[in-house]
């Protein structure tokens, strides 16, 4: 690489410029910060309202209308493990692939997986009849010499969150240690004490730094297979059903590029209002999005494919049972979910074949709450209304949500926003060292001066 | 009403003939098998005792260890249901005064508790006793089943040598289903769940 | 007379053994470590064992039939009601009324006790004695101003009765509601005989009936459907053709092979159409039938196509064909095609029975039933009441104020009464404007007898302790009797149940009894004494005979839509309504829940623009009434009907203002004799009020998807499987797998099979599995109502219902066909409940294993392992899985209703899933029995609440794996399949497909 043609992934500034502009975001913040952090935490208190009256009274407060025994609440399950897999792809996958322009992005996404998958770790709990033996679910040695049933899917799903809340949280704080490093010789009072701590002795001496980039790379390489592996056991949860509609080999793959699809949506959502925020524009910058644009096109499209493979499978198959559900998908008494998430997932999408539209962050951003609403939209559609019409017409029913699925939303919204913004204002939410590896370094030419 | 009630039988006679006929033949065989060794003088206790010993303290100072210990009455015979049905069957007061209509007891402290039973059964009060051994409502146990096939003296099994107890205690906690099931697994008899859960 | 003893009150401590003994609502999950006190018996019972059933025989008095009961007790409750088998009545199956007493007997609404009036006109709780003494006073006082109006049936306590009321010189009307005078007036007129028929079905081939709902309220329903499944139900080598002549296909209709729907009124003149076929065809006419020939000869094709309406060809359909097959069956005189004419239409249908030769054959008299004095009697009364000739009237189990329609004036004449005493049991609609309520003893709490037709005697015996602090009339009357003296002093017996013993002492003499108390006692045990009915002489046509008109009755009013309230077969004359469980159970024909509703033909909706829930106003020249609208294709266009029984006034917190009373948009005048219930035109207007229909059905069409097969008679002779019919009909089976996939689907059993060869799976252990003929099943629901009160299922209420939450693991669906291809309309109905699969799609997605296979082929669920992830629910094919939303087991059992609950099962918490679990608590206990025999198990050891209950006998139970059990020849037979089998779930139940005549299903 010369210094010669200006390379966008490189930011041009010097090593102290990086650290002071970092260790700002951490320093006191707007009142935009407070307000919006006030705002999730109120949102928050609303769910734990909610999951409180479920508690006492019975899951019967949610819109639940038999045959739909699954619908918000997974939905939106589903929606934050999906949210999650941007954050590894962006960290793991583009790490081994060595693309530079991860760098800058990489840290609030990483924070982004961490929240998103807490998030969503909360919604088996909350959805399930009798909340208070949710742990019946994880095997343990009990004196009734009982097990619970590797068959089931959602065991399967039991191990893939928590295997996927782990690595991600513990690669999130890995990568940190060298930057909070950096931020606590920046600090003084308790924040240097605090940083100190968390910073494990780090003294950025060779061997240390030798060490670090071999394991974070091992922790790459560890946690590249995740990215696949938990949104296919996810899609599991329905493929391994025989509803129509849920019983689809596609399930997998589709899964996943939707997860992808989805996180990205998210993190454009989050990063654009948050660079602002916390003015370090030039280090995120058009380049940065215009990559992340094309990831959400590539995505996109393949969910464009995959949608229009389900409905070819149903046709194809001469299956009634296939054919009607997804008839009635598109144009039964919920045809107006189904049409949400294929305008929002694969026409949306389509327009960042642009350029114009992929550089210009306010269309990016409100393509990315097009990309959030359509991919809840997508496993709104995939659960209930599979549910709604199966395969006894007698049994058919529609389900209507109710105040206690709408809070329970809102709810997870607030708890997730509480903790990024927390975490933006604690941690450098751009890595640091790895921004100062962009610099070019600096050259001196023979009598520049 | 009640004495119409008794008089209406119907159906019921049959079942309630073979309740009470079925234990007596039974009753004979096992007192005729039973060991002479492990006879047992019961303990001179007065109800003031009680209160140290283990177990909760019962309205009745009744003692176990005097009446199946030391003089050998079967526990079918008070427990009358026990070998028929999946309740054992709690003795009635009349089944009390059976006896104790002619034995005051042989001593002072226990006539003070027999006088206890023949004031219930004057003043027609039946006896409230503390449960000791209860099963989760959502299991369902058949006492005959197991009396079936453990025989007469498989209540020690579960209950305990109720035998020796003056005032009976919980020796296993027959609620936790570990404890049946060990029991199930060693014997290798049913464990199927929906054995005991229905 | 009995009022509780409260010193030892032996209810409420039994109550209390129940409870800690045998566990009754104890909630799965909950700790159990709270101190809990054991209280034993003072006296040893002599017939009660702990956890063990007892089970006391007697009778039903849910409605007129009489149908024999075993109560099935334990510790000393009444906790289900079945049939008795030993009685020629119901024969051991029970209906949902009559199974729904049980709610009667433990509603939390009775009245607690003796009420009288205060000096402020409220009622309050009185002693007995003081109503003894008021009701004694006003009687003497009355002399013979005295009037009882009763709807007790033939019986001792009826026999009591009149002598009691004739000694004080009073009136004595019996009442019932539905009394069906038209056929008796009928027989009068015909045959000269003052008596319904009895109905025998079993030689019917051909079976046609004139509006007679007989699946429903017509006389003995449970009988009738016996018979009728025996007839009407493919035997191997025929079935009898059933034609249905009404307005509207009601749940008797629906079960037709063709519908007739004549202009309402002319079915007379089509039935004497009919008598005149036959009459011109048939060479075996009795002779005496000659006389009628001129006033049949009117009735020729033409004159009965104008009458009716229908088309000339479907007419000569109908001769050709009834004047050809016999012996045939036709029935007339339900109440919902009871209009002016009925009496005329009933003596046509006995002209016919006659010209066909059927009575003495299908049509049987000389069984001496009646029911009650009519309803023109009832209005004679309300005359001299309202003239004030009568001071105390007395209304023994009949509800006037309700079942009288409102636009007369019998409201008005009750209170002109000095003293109005009744004897409810519940504070309905009669009761509540009452000066005296001496509330009876249910009929489970007392002695009494029945004595339904010629040759049955049922007894009633008490079966536990009254639940609450009434007391029997009987034992009211005698004691009145007492204290009155004079004209009455002649009552000497002690107590009723005295005078009941020497009655039947006198009938021990009379059948040469030696040793009276065990006549007595056997006559308990079997449930009463049954005989043939002695040998009447034939009936032969009477003189007037042939004085019957064909002519159209009259309408009131000039709406365009002609009102038909016809009768629910869960609210009867609406004594239904109070019981949650027929409140629940969906109408059989309509799905519909909790609600009243018009039905409106598809066209007519479409043409005033409502649609399924939209209110509608009916207003006729009677009165009017609003309720939502229900789209039924199986009526006639210019007909709306509504089913009778809701909008009670009173009568305790399930009935009091749920729905409308159909009664309030028709008159109360006298139709010579009977309430005349179709004789009103209505108008009909939106009101723009809207409600959702609480009805159980999601979509009413099978889209072609095989729920419900039927194949033709012709076929079925053959011993055609379905899938051959189809293709003999020319038709594409449905979904029939490639013979590839079949290879896969029977390799992957193969493999299947060979893994279960190890540990408890081995198939040592019996198989359960069940067969359900179509062919007989009529979709009356008794098997719901018997699901609920065995597997102690809480019913969820109307609002849970809307949002499809009801949890009823046996469930009928009903699915429409024809009707709007040129076909004509028909529905089928299927009984659906958990299917047991071999290859079940719920187990393997249980998380906790609470959803698992049993060693003996049960589909278990556990409900204290149950988490409630729902995934299981999600995943079954067949939607029979429940979910318990919120705690419904806490709310639908107030006391004393909770205690009705079977001990045996678990009561359901909040957050866990249920279902049909093929009654393991009955199946375990039979096992438990053969052990203690020490033998194996028999075929018929165990059966299902819902196989025992059919009246049909539609449902046969056993083990697969024995091949002496009668399911497993069943489960074989040709017309077996299995719903949905292209899912390869294998299902175990099994059902056979419906049969229909002809040759295209």
């Amino acid at each position: 690489m010369t210094a010669t043609t200006h390379d966008p992934s490189r930011p041009a500034m010097t090593h102290a410029e990086v650290t002071r502009d970092i260790v700002n975001t951490l320093r006191t913040p707007s009142r935009g910060y407070y307000m919006a952090l006030f705002a999730a935490i109120g949102m928050f208190l609303i769910g734990a309202a909610t999951f409180v009256a479920l508690l006492k009274e019975g899951l019967g407060l949610a819109g639940y209308n038999p045959p739909v025994f699954w619908s918000v609440y997974i939905t939106t399950f589903v929606f934050w493990v999906g949210i999650g897999h941007a954050g590894t792809l962006i960290s793991a996958i583009l790490f081994l692939f060595r693309s530079p322009w991860r760098t800058a992005v990489y840290r609030s996404t990483e924070a982004m997986t961490v929240f998103a998958v807490m998030t969503a770790g909360l919604f088996p709990i909350i959805h399930i009849g009798r909340q208070w033996i949710f742990y019946w679910l994880l095997p343990y040695p009990n004196q009734r010499w009982l097990w619970p049933n590797f068959k089931s899917p959602l065991i399967w799903d039991v191990f893939a969150i928590s295997t996927y809340l782990t690595v991600s949280t513990t690669f999130l704080v890995v990568g940190l240690v060298p930057d909070i490093a950096a931020v606590r010789d920046k600090m003084t009072g308790w924040r240097k004490k605090l940083y100190g701590a968390l910073s494990i002795g780090w003294t950025g001496a060779d061997s240390q730094w030798r060490h670090y980039s071999r394991g974070y790379l091992y922790l790459a390489a560890l946690a590249t297979p995740l990215v696949l592996s938990v949104h296919s056991v996810v899609s599991w949860d329905f493929a391994m059903s025989v509803i129509p509609g849920w019983h689809g080999t596609i399930f997998a793959p589709y899964f996943v590029a939707g997860a992808i699809y989805s996180g990205i949506g998210m993190v454009l959502t989050l990063v654009i209002p948050l660079r602002r925020v916390l003015k370090i524009e030039h280090m995120i910058t058009e380049y940065h999005f215009d990559n992340l644009a094309k990831l959400t096109l590539l995505t996109g499209t393949i969910l464009f494919y995959a949608y229009g493979m389900e409905y070819f499978v149903a046709w194809y198959s001469g299956n009634t049972f296939e054919q009607e559900t997804f008839w009635r998908r598109a144009f039964g008494p919920q045809w107006w979910s189904g049409w949400t998430m294929i305008i929002c997932n694969a026409f949306v999408s389509q327009l960042l074949w642009f350029r114009k539209i992929r550089r210009n962050l306010t269309s990016l951003f409100v393509i990315s709450i097009f990309i959030n609403i359509g991919m809840w939209f997508e496993r709104y559609v995939i659960i209930t209304s599979s549910l709604s019409n199966d395969f006894l017409p007698f049994a058919w029913g529609q389900m209507n949500p109710t105040w206690a699925d709408w809070g329970i939303l809102v709810g997870s919204f607030g708890w997730f926003g509480m903790y990024f913004l927390l975490f933006a204002r604690t941690f450098p939410v751009v890595a640091i060292q790895e921004i100062k590896e962009m610099i070019p370094m600096p050259r001196r030419k023979g009598g520049a001066h | 009403m009640r004495k119409l009630l008794v008089a209406g039988v119907g159906v019921a006679v049959i079942v309630g003939a073979l309740a009470l006929t079925s234990f007596r033949p039974s009753t004979a065989q096992q007192q005729a098998k039973k060991p002479d060794a492990d006879s047992v003088v019961a303990p001179r206790l007065t109800v003031a005792d009680s209160g140290q010993l283990k177990g909760p303290k019962q309205p009745i100072f009744f003692r176990h260890d005097i009446h199946s210990g030391q003089y050998k009455i079967q526990c079918q015979y008070c427990h009358y249901s026990v070998a028929d049905a999946a309740e054992p069957g709690i003795p009635t007061l009349q089944t009390c005064m059976g006896c104790h209509l002619a034995i005051g007891g042989s001593d002072s402290t226990h006539r003070v508790e027999i006088k206890k039973v023949r004031d219930a059964w004057r003043q027609k009060r039946p006896v409230e006793w503390v449960r000791i051994h209860t099963l989760a409502k959502h299991a369902h146990f058949p006492h005959m089943r197991h009396l079936k096939a453990m025989g007469p003296n498989a209540c020690a099994t579960c209950h305990g040598d109720v035998a020796r107890m003056p005032q009976v205690f919980k020796v296993n906690n027959v609620n936790n289903m570990g404890f049946c099931i060990s029991c199930h697994v060693e014997r290798k008899v049913n464990r199927d769940c929906t054995a005991c859960h229905y | 007379m009995s009022a509780p003893n409260e010193s030892l009150d032996r209810r409420r401590f039994l109550k209390v053994v129940g409870i800690t003994g045998a566990g009754t609502a104890a909630l799965s999950g909950c700790s159990t470590d709270q101190v809990e006190k054991l209280i034993p018996y003072l006296v040893q019972s002599q017939d009660q064992v702990p956890s063990l059933p007892t089970i006391y025989a007697s009778t039903c008095t849910e409605c007129a039939a009489g149908c024999g009961l075993h109560v099935k007790t334990r510790e000393a409750r009444a906790i289900k009601l079945e049939g008795n088998p030993d009685h020629p009545v119901n024969a051991g199956t029970l209906c949902s009324r009559g199974q729904a007493a049980l709610q009667g007997l433990y509603n939390p609404d009775r009245v607690a006790g003796p009420r009288g009036r205060n000096a402020a006109g409220k009622l309050t709780e009185i002693l007995w004695n003081e109503a003894i003494d008021q009701l004694a006073a006003a009687v003497k006082a009355a002399g013979n101003r005295v009037a009882v109006i009763s709807g007790a049936g033939a019986g001792t306590f009826d026999d009591l009765l009149s002598q009691w009321v004739a000694a004080v010189g009073g009136k004595l009307v019996r009442y019932q509601a539905f009394g069906h005078e038209p056929v008796r007036l009928a027989s009068r007129k015909v045959f000269g005989a003052d008596e319904l028929p009895i109905h025998d079905f079993s030689q019917a081939k051909y079976i046609l009936s004139f509006g007679a709902d007989f699946l429903e309220t017509w006389l003995a329903p449970v009988e009738n459907q016996r018979g009728f499944a025996n007839a009407h139900g493919f035997d191997g080598s025929g079935m009898a053709k059933f034609v249905y002549v009404g307005p509207r296909m009601s749940l008797t209709g629906i079960n037709a092979d063709q519908w007739v729907a004549p202009n309402p009124g002319s079915e007379a003149s089509l039935a004497l159409g009919l008598a005149n076929a036959v009459l011109n065809t048939r060479t075996d006419v009795p002779a005496d039938a000659a006389v009628l020939k001129p006033m049949l000869a009117e009735y020729g094709l033409d004159r009965v196509a104008a009458d009716t309406g229908l088309a000339p060809v479907q007419i000569r359909q109908l001769f050709d064909e009834f004047a050809s097959v016999g012996p045939s069956l036709v029935m007339a005189g339900g109440v919902g095609l009871q209009h002016r004419g009925a009496a005329d239409l009933c003596a046509a249908v006995n002209i016919l029975n006659y010209v066909a030769g059927n009575v003495g054959r299908s049509v049987k008299f000389g069984g001496g039933v009646t029911t009650g004095d009519g309803y023109g009697a009832l209005l004679d009364l309300e005359r001299s009441m309202a003239a004030g000739e009568i001071d105390v009237l007395i209304v023994h189990e009949a509800n006037p104020l309700y079942s009288v329609p409102k636009q007369g004036g019998f409201r008005s004449a009750f209170e002109k009464v000095k003293l109005t005493v009744s004897t409810s049991l519940f504070f309905d609609d009669t009761a509540a404007a009452s000066d005296l309520l001496m509330p009876n003893l249910h009929s489970l709490e007392r002695w009494d007898d029945a004595r339904p037709r010629a040759g049955v005697r049922g007894l009633l015996q008490p079966v536990m302790e009254p639940v609450f602090k009434g007391a029997a009339t009987g034992d009211v009357l005698l004691q009145v009797a007492k204290k009155v003296g004079g004209a009455l002093a002649g009552f000497s017996a002690p107590t009723y149940e005295a005078h009941l013993k020497s009655v039947w002492a006198d009938l021990g003499r009379a059948r040469g009894a030696t040793d009276l108390e065990a006549f007595w006692r056997g006559a308990l045990a079997k449930g009463g004494i049954f005989e043939p009915a002695p040998a009447a002489p034939p009936v032969r046509l009477a003189a007037t005979a042939g004085e019957v008109s064909g002519a159209k009755p009259a309408l009131d009013g000039d709406g365009e839509f002609i009102f038909s309230p016809y009768p629910s077969s869960m609210y009867h004359d609406g004594r239904g309504a109070n019981r949650p469980w027929l409140l629940e159970n969906p109408d059989p024909v309509t799905k519909i829940t909790w609600q009243s509703w018009v039905e409106l033909h598809p066209e007519t909706a479409r043409e005033l623009d409502v649609r399924e829930g939209e209110f509608v106003r009916l207003t006729s020249p009677a009165g009017s009434v609003e309720a939502a609208v229900y789209v039924y294709p199986g009526i006639r266009r210019d007909v709306v009907a509504m089913p009778l029984g809701l909008g009670h006034l009173e009568n305790g917190r399930f009935a009091k203002g749920r729905g409308v009373n159909a009664l309030d948009a028709i008159g109360a005048a006298d139709g010579q004799g009977f309430l005349p219930y179709l004789s009103t035109r209505v108008k009909l207007e939106k009101t723009g009020h809207y409600r959702k229909v609480a009805k159980t059905e999601g979509n009413p069409r099978e889209l072609g998807r095989g729920i419900t097969e039927a194949m033709p008679l012709a076929a079925a002779v053959k011993g055609l499987t379905v899938k051959q019919a189809y293709e003999a009909a020319g038709h594409p089976s449905h979904e029939i797998n490639t013979e590839l996939e079949v290879e896969a689907i029977e390799g992957f059993r193969e493999s299947q099979l060979e893994k279960r060869k190890l540990g408890a799976y081995a198939l040592t252990e019996p198989q359960w599995g069940m067969a359900i003929d179509l062919g007989r099943c009529t979709g009356c629901s008794a098997c719901v109502t018997a699901c609920y009160a065995e597997n102690n299922i809480p019913y969820v209420g109307e609002e849970e219902v809307l949002r499809g939450r009801e949890l009823s693991w046996m469930r009928i669906e009903r699915y429409f066909e024809g009707g709007d291809d040129g076909r004509p309309i028909s529905a089928r109905v299927i009984p659906m409940l958990c299917q047991h699969c071999d290859n079940a799609p719920c187990e393997p997605v249980c998380p906790v294993y609470a959803a698992y296979h049993t060693p003996d082929g049960l589909n278990g669920q556990v409900y204290n392992r149950c988490v409630g992830t729902r995934y299981c629910a999600n995943n079954c094919p067949y939607k029979v899985r429940y979910f318990n939303w919120y705690a419904y087991a806490k709310k639908a059992f107030p006391e004393p209703l909770n205690l009705q609950l079977n001990p045996d099962v678990t009561v359901r918490a909040r957050g866990i899933m249920e279902k049909c679990t093929f009654c393991v608590q009955r199946i375990r206990g039979a096992q438990h029995q053969a052990r203690l025999e020490d033998r194996g198990l028999r075929d018929g050891d165990v059966i299902t609440a819902c196989a025992q209950a059919c009246p049909s006998g539609a449902i046969t139970f056993g083990d697969m794996t024995n091949p002496d059990h009668r399911v497993v020849k069943a489960a074989k037979n040709h017309r077996g399949y299995h719903v949905l089998e292209e899912v390869n779930v294998r299902p175990a139940v099994t059902y056979l497909a419906k049969v229909v005549p002809g040759s295209e299903a």
